[in-house]
């Protein structure tokens, strides 16, 4: 039995050789410097380096380093990990597919029958884990109406042309010669693209364009409902289950179940406003407040519970102890084994 | 590996921006807090002293990198000092 550490692009793999090949792997990308695989470690293999310092500093360090002479592979900091940014694998297989072992529970998913393909999600995921695309349909499909230019009457101005929000207009132009003095040769209304909503019949100098939205005077005459279609997709890799989905979503079409549950409190008192945890916490959790008007006192830092997903991250990086994470129930599958179970109940504060 | 603070008096110009804008001395010093150097003999992480940046008490660091961003001439750092 040998163990070997390998580390490239401040990726960590360790294994060990054997009756069973055991292979621990670390993606520092993933890796939130929370502490917790630090703290589940039953061997103190493992360092995480301080918080702050990898997440607002250029380092040539991985986030944590393991001791490959204590570490024991058993895979506890794998299973504990909230952004799997560790993994074991026993003879190729991961620890986390195999029953026996516990795991986190956790998940985010986006009902796609709820969706309405709005990408509120996909902007405030703190992660850009959520890619929303959608196809709308073509505007004239949503309007009806009729639309004429008499050409006896327009004298080619481009008033129409300029002001038509469409772009459903267009001039030919051309240069005036003495056997064809005439600014323009044509003038084409695209009614495909056109909209009807006047602007172009108001503009005119001439009054040579008629123009009738059917939908104005009928209301929802001969139009069928708008018909989006998309899809909403969570890559599972970058999720860190934080909620910030499921409480944007207009339409509650996002479920996220958070893999701990607990407490977090901030002293403002203490606090400095240094920023550190609004950097580090990898929920966007928290934010400077901003007065509303000059002179408006407001609180130095702001937190909002419902994102966060107690990690500890922050309270590991704050450099003057002003913050507080309390978790009170560890989400895992069943286990028969009593080690594990207590090393899980241990993160428990 | 351990990463520790280090500074590079040779660099320094001694603008003061990484001791005022410490928490850890912020939270120690109200001088410090209002954006001056103290008078008094507060323990605090580091000061300017003719000039130049001086690590006093770098046991009392967060490791938050907060000094570190703001230093404009890389002066201070957090780095292995192992």
């Amino acid at each position: 039995m040998e163990t070997t550490e390998i580390i490239e692009d401040k990726n960590i793999t360790v294994e060990r050789t054997g009756e069973e090949i055991r292979k621990l792997f670390f993606k520092n990308e993933l890796c939130a410097s929370c502490g917790l695989c630090e703290e589940i470690c039953p061997v103190s293999a493992i360092e995480v380096e301080p918080t702050g310092a990898m997440v607002r500093t250029e380092q040539e360090s991985s986030k944590i380093n393991i001791d490959e002479t204590k570490c024991v592979l058993c895979g506890m900091c794998s299973c504990i990990c909230p952004f799997d940014a560790l993994d074991l694998e026993i003879d190729g297989e991961s620890i986390k597919d195999k029953e026996e072992y516990p795991k986190l529970i956790k998940s985010a998913e986006i009902d796609d029958e709820l969706c309405i393909y709005c990408k509120a999600c996909e902007t405030a995921c703190p992660q850009t884990a959520i890619t929303v695309s959608r196809e709308l349909p073509a505007r004239a499909d949503l309007v009806t109406g009729e639309i004429e230019v008499d050409k006896d009457k327009c004298i080619y101005c481009g008033m129409c042309e300029e002001m038509c929000p469409a772009d459903a207009i267009y001039l030919e132009e051309q240069i005036p010669t003495s056997d064809n003095p005439e600014v323009a040769s044509d003038i084409i209304i695209d009614e495909d693209k056109c909209v009807y909503c006047g602007i172009c019949k108001r503009i005119c100098p001439e009054d040579a364009i008629t123009e009738a939205c059917r939908i104005c005077p009928y209301g929802e005459y001969e139009i069928e409902e708008a018909d989006v279609t998309g899809s909403s997709i969570i890559d599972d890799e970058l999720c860190v289950n934080c909620g910030w989905c499921q409480e944007i979503c207009p339409k509650d079409a996002p479920t996220v179940t958070k893999p701990f549950e607990g407490e977090l409190t901030h002293d403002d008192e203490i606090c400095q406003g240094c920023e550190t945890c609004v950097m580090v916490c990898p929920c966007n959790v928290f934010s400077f407040p901003q007065p509303s008007k000059s002179g408006e006192k407001v609180p130095k830092l702001f937190k909002d519970e419902r994102f966060c997903i107690y990690c500890g991250a922050c309270e590991k990086s704050c450099p003057v102890d002003a913050i507080e994470v309390k978790r009170t129930k560890v989400n895992y599958t069943p286990t028969k084994s009593k080690a594990w179970q207590n090393a899980f109940e241990s993160l428990k504060s | 590996m351990t990463i520790g603070l280090v500074v590079h008096p040779e660099l320094c110009h001694g603008c003061g921006n990484c001791v005022v804008s410490c928490p850890v001395n912020a939270l120690r010093s109200s001088e410090i807090a209002g954006g001056k150097g103290p008078t008094d003999d507060v323990e605090i992480i580091m000061i300017v002293e003719d000039g130049e940046i001086n690590l006093r008490n770098s046991d009392l660091c967060g490791k938050c990198g907060t000094c570190v961003e703001t230093c404009p001439v890389d002066a201070i750092k957090l780095e292995d000092v192992e």
